[in-house]
């Protein structure tokens, strides 16, 4: 195989000569031309490929996300998009939300809701995860049944609870006064003291398995040795948790947590057909408030720049917490 | 992994059993109240196991007879099917995109596909609404299967990328080298090799898609378009509901999802820990 032979028929066109030229030597002989109209071909070929979800994003993100602003600055009654651009431009709506005392409370039960899920679920998702990585009989069944609950549909998650959470038949109640807890029932999704909790129940069970899932994923990848290097410097198992585990899995925890955070703020599943943001707006967070104003009220212009304000929230939020974490792995 | 004695493995087991036992007991009483007569649950103290005897699934032939179920239930394959489809064939091709391709057009676009999930969905559906409504879109089924897909996209087109990263580009190049074309070596030699992840993107975009209440409701206003989501949000919230039927209907809607989570399960897992530990 000689450079000439190559050079030869490389510089020809025709995928057959091509192809041929390219067996017999490496493509760095081919001619300079040539090579630059196939990076072109190429680096088209990479754009084409992201067509679709440019246009997916384009269209059913960035435009909608562009009315939704477009919307939050208009005043008057919003009744016909095509005439939208009629209506007067303010800063109304958001003086509206803005100075509006209720925001405060949403905000405080957004911030609520999503660390009373958050909490307990990366809780019961790290237990579960040092419990599958260790070796015991059994252990690969178990693994797609704790984390079933991710696959059930968050509605029939928020049945079933509504169901067990039931003021008067509810079989929670009834655990909790057989084992002696409580002595009368609590009607946990109608009380104003209790709907919160009642709603955050069946979202933990629903966000759990992502954690378990994540952090197993994180454990399995630490190498055995650390433990026993660990163990022959005499470290308990507390201190093995806190010096070799806790590492290991710290980064893609802070990331699952973030991650979930974000679903958990934004969530609608559960407190909208539980308790519609009631009794008393006891459960109404920021992300529920933005669709009563919108389909309860038909408030487009309130209910849009609401969603602005959610979303500079959740941002700063993001930004801080992205941080905070890029600090302490420093 | 450390080898730990019989008896501390039984141990683990035991609590593993237990852990079960807590964590599904919300599936154990959903089957148990869709087979056991209303008359006996609805008492202060219902039995925790099915009384001998009376069990029976009147309670999925009454609803399936009372409600539109099946159509529900259609309505929910058809959505699912097409969002799940067109999803997981749209972030093959940007995931192919993003991990082959790194110029600032691919970053932006990875940057971009990261920060629309911080939109609320509660936000983005009133101007989808509006624009819908203007386009007359609204109480057809594609509406919900466009938006599920841009809901869906942004995630699985990270995962997409993720599993194409774990591809060797050197595989393609052979190819091409013997006179494939890109997309030749996408279509027959890159694919065959992403199964897993077509399974669990597919997994991904189908389980989410089949969980849509937020879209479906408002876009389906027409309870003849509802998919099983709207279908048993419906029930809750009745003056007097019943927990039987919703209970039948709510594991009707849970156990397609649930017996492709469990076959597509290994691959799902595979994907979602590689993009979120990787970051």
């Amino acid at each position: 195989m000689t450079p000439t032979t190559a050079t030869a028929t490389g510089s020809g066109s025709g995928i057959q000569k091509e192809s041929a030229a390219k067996r017999v030597g490496p493509p760095r002989f081919r001619s300079p031309r040539r090579r630059r109209s196939a990076r072109t071909r190429d680096r088209l070929f990479g754009y084409v490929t992201l067509g679709p979800v440019l246009a997916v994003v384009g269209l059913l993100m960035a435009y909608p996300f562009y009315v939704a602003i477009n919307l939050s600055l208009r005043g008057g009654e919003i009744t016909n998009l095509e005439r939208l651009n009629d209506l007067p431009l303010t800063f109304d709506n958001y003086i509206f939300v803005l100075t509006d005392p209720g925001l405060l409370d949403d905000i405080w039960r957004s911030a609520v809701y999503t660390l009373g899920v958050l909490l307990p679920a990366f809780a019961i998702g790290l237990a579960l995860a040092l419990l599958l990585n260790r070796k015991f009989p059994g252990r690969r069944i178990f693994r797609p049944l704790v984390l079933l609950p991710w696959a059930i549909p968050g509605v029939a998650v928020s049945a079933a609870f509504s169901w067990m959470l039931d003021a008067s038949y509810g079989v929670i109640n009834f655990l909790l006064r057989s084992v002696g807890l409580i002595e009368t029932n609590i009607a946990w999704l109608a009380d104003s003291d209790t709907a919160m909790t009642a709603v955050i129940i069946p979202t933990v069970w629903k966000y759990y398995p992502f954690f378990t899932l994540v952090l197993l994923a994180a454990l399995q990848a630490i190498p055995g040795e650390q433990y026993e290097a660990a163990q022959m410097d005499g470290a308990n198992s507390r201190k093995q948790f806190k010096h070799v585990t806790w590492p290991a899995v710290r980064s893609a925890s802070a990331l699952a947590v973030i991650i979930t955070g974000i679903g958990i703020f934004r969530e609608f599943d559960f407190i909208f057909p539980l308790t519609r943001g009631g009794p008393n707006e006891a459960t109404q967070t920021l992300a529920i408030r933005i669709y009563t104003e919108a389909f309860q009220y038909f408030e487009l212009g309130v209910a849009a720049a609401l969603g602005v304000v959610t979303m500079v929230i959740a941002g700063t939020v993001l930004i801080a917490a992205g941080r905070s974490i890029r600090r302490e792995s420093a | 992994m450390r080898e730990l004695s019989k008896t501390r493995q039984y141990g683990l087991l035991a609590i593993a059993l237990a852990a079960v036992a807590v964590l599904l007991f919300p599936v154990y009483w959903m089957v148990m109240t869709s087979i056991v007569p209303s008359s006996l649950l609805l008492t202060s103290s219902p039995p925790l196991v099915p009384p001998l005897g009376s069990t029976s699934m009147d309670a999925y032939t009454e609803v399936i007879e009372g409600r539109p179920v099946l159509q529900w239930l259609g309505n929910s394959a058809l959505s699912t099917l097409g969002a799940a489809v067109i999803s997981t064939f749209i972030s093959t091709l940007g995931g192919y995109s993003l991990s082959r391709f790194r110029s600032r057009g691919q970053e932006a676009m990875g940057f971009t596909l990261l920060f629309s999930r911080m939109l609320p969905g509660t936000l983005l559906i009133i101007p989808i609404f509006v624009l819908f409504s203007t386009t007359g879109l609204t109480n057809n089924l594609w509406s919900v299967i466009l938006v599920n897909i841009a809901a869906t996209v942004p995630f699985t087109t990270w995962l997409m990328k993720g599993f194409i990263d774990s591809v060797p580009v050197e595989i393609e190049q052979a190819a091409m080298i013997d006179g494939c074309s890109r997309l030749k070596a996408l279509w027959h030699v890159v694919t065959p090799l992403l199964l897993p992840g077509l399974a669990a993107t597919f997994t991904y975009a189908s389980i989410l898609t089949w969980g849509d209440f937020l879209f479906a409701r408002t876009l389906m206003s027409n309870p003849q378009g509802w998919t099983v989501t709207v279908g048993i949000a419906s029930f809750i919230g009745e003056y007097s509901v019943d927990w039987s039927g919703l209970m039948a209907v709510s594991l009707m809607s849970t156990a397609p999802m649930v017996i492709l989570f469990i076959l597509l399960e290994p691959f799902l897992s595979r994907g979602m820990t590689a993009g979120a530990v990787k970051g």
